[in-house]
């Protein structure tokens, strides 16, 4: 079983906008774009993250692996108590609800997790985006926290009633720049609320530019 | 009483999770205690196979020695390092195979390289002008095979198969017998560092009581090493060394942990050797030709 780890002053120059108050958690680390090794972390991850222009190739597959996989690792790592009392929240991915990419994958991890520890889960999609980003993780432009904010709104259907705890969920802390923006509007709206980021991966900055780059 | 029962549970805390300088600076302590080695620490892990180094010592005195380790190590230049942790993710599976696994171990560089197929070179700091010849003309067929060349960064051989490792646009690891801070020998320092920088350095040795006490003790941490870089590659391959060297611990470790162990064929033409001899008749094979080599370890992958 893997546990989680703590993003502690180890890490934190990795992530921007994380500062040392933040308390967040990761399961796996690497450096994304070492394409050339097939690390099971960048796997698993990239997997996890094919976009649905994909949907109907023979790879599709490896998706639904993935999403499993994510779900029983989150599920044996977190405690039972605390997922009973938590909201489970998915920071939203890049495209909005209404866009036929949109991927709901987080949101199908977090409703496995209760089910699977046998407990009763508090899954909300409470955070929504009102445009459409670019993924992340394809774009060499990082939107700041800002930017984010400007984009996101708590989706008043899911906020009642007020969560006392609130697990932000996402695939890859790099930046921070989306769970400061998702923290910062819940905070705002939920006073006195608890908020812990959880993420499957975390991206490591390595010493230099990676330059015999991948082979596949 | 749903609610007392709630409120008894930390909200803050969803799991428990490894704080990686925590675990670094507990993981220290423990090695800065009278008598400390990799086998009285490993037993303490294996009677408890769920703890933490956290959950052996107090947690004022590990976050001093994490400040201290953290100030040596930037004292020495190192801006950037990680650590693997058992129980946390990306601490690899194989290294339990050895007889005293390590709870923690750090790194500098692209970690996923140990995830590539690894195989070890590794043999005498005084080779013969052959030996390092066959050191070379090995380590370059096996990058052309895709083979990670994995050694010790010592003097010799370890040096001739990283160098042309790099040389050939091969991938590298060294699994080093000094802190991650510091190289030996000392002219290998350049050759370190860019192998720290745009490959895998990865170090057991506890920074804090490296320091503490003199070469004699340190180094122990040699041989300790060449048991890790065994566990860490799918085979040993020995090029060239000595009865009493320090290789043959790895060649011990190979065989002990399942790993294929494999013995140029100039070790056996050495008459003055006994080694060689009684390898082979423990598992290890004698390597006339290299395809022999990659032979052998793709059947074993076909398995």
């Amino acid at each position: 079983m893997l546990k989680l780890s703590k993003v502690d002053g180890l890490h934190l120059p990795d992530h921007y906008y994380l500062t040392p108050s933040d308390n967040c958690l990761f399961l796996r680390e690497y450096v994304p774009g070492v394409g050339f090794s097939g690390g099971e972390t960048n796997n698993l991850i990239s997997n996890f993250k094919k976009g649905l222009d994909r949907k109907g190739r023979p790879e599709w597959r490896y998706k639904a692996v993935a999403i499993k996989q994510i779900a029983q690792e989150l599920a044996k790592a977190l405690n039972t108590e605390w997922v009973s009392m938590a909201t489970l929240v998915p920071i939203p991915p890049s495209k909005t609800k209404h866009n036929q990419l949109y991927d709901d994958r987080m949101t199908q991890v977090l409703h496995q997790i209760p089910t699977l520890q046998g407990v009763n889960g508090d899954v909300r999609e409470l955070i929504v985006q009102t445009a459409d980003m670019p993924a992340a993780h394809t774009s060499d432009t990082r939107p700041s926290p800002d930017e984010m904010r400007a984009h996101y709104i708590i989706d008043n259907a899911s906020a009642d009633p007020a969560p006392r705890v609130v697990g932000l969920f996402d695939d890859l802390l790099t930046t921070g720049a989306h769970f400061r923006a998702a923290a910062d509007l819940v905070i705002e709206r939920f006073s006195g609320i608890t908020i812990i980021g959880i993420f499957v991966a975390r991206r490591i900055i390595p010493e230099i530019e990676i330059e015999w780059g991948p082979e596949s | 009483m749903v609610q007392a029962t709630l409120s008894l549970h930390n909200p803050e805390s969803p799991a428990k999770s490894i704080s990686p300088l925590r675990e670094l600076g507990a993981y220290e302590l423990l090695w800065a205690q009278r008598g400390a080695s990799f086998k009285n620490i490993a037993e303490r892990f294996a009677a408890a196979p769920e703890l933490l180094p956290s959950d052996l010592v107090d947690e004022k005195e590990a976050r001093e020695v994490a400040d201290e380790v953290l100030a040596i190590l930037t004292k020495k230049g190192v801006k950037k390092f990680g650590v693997r942790i058992h129980g946390a993710g990306e601490y690899p599976g194989k290294l339990r195979e050895a007889m005293h696994p390590v709870e923690l171990l750090y790194y500098r560089g692209i970690w996923e390289l140990v995830e590539t197929p690894c195989v070890a070179i590794v043999g005498t700091r005084r080779p013969s002008d052959g030996g390092v010849e066959d050191a070379r003309a090995l380590t370059a067929f096996l990058v052309k095979e895709k083979w990670t060349i994995v050694s010790g960064l010592a003097d010799g051989i370890d040096t001739a198969a990283h160098t042309t490792a790099i040389q050939q646009e091969g991938k590298t690891i060294a699994v080093i017998g000094t802190p991650i801070c510091d190289a030996y020998p000392s002219a290998n320092t350049e050759l370190q560092e860019k192998i720290a920088r745009e490959f895998l350095l990865v170090s057991q040795v506890p920074v804090k009581r490296y320091y503490m006490q003199d070469w004699k003790l340190n180094r122990f941490f040699f041989p300790a090493r060449n048991v890790t870089m065994s566990a860490l590659t799918d085979a040993t391959i020995i090029v060239e060394a000595g009865n009493t060297s320090g290789t043959l611990v790895q060649a011990r470790a190979a065989l002990h942990q399942g790993r294929k162990l494999f013995i140029l064929d100039r070790c056996f033409r050495n008459p003055d050797l006994t080694w060689p001899h009684s390898y082979l008749q423990r598992g290890a094979i004698r390597v006339r030709d290299f395809s022999q080599i990659t032979d052998t370890l793709k059947s074993a992958q076909a398995k």
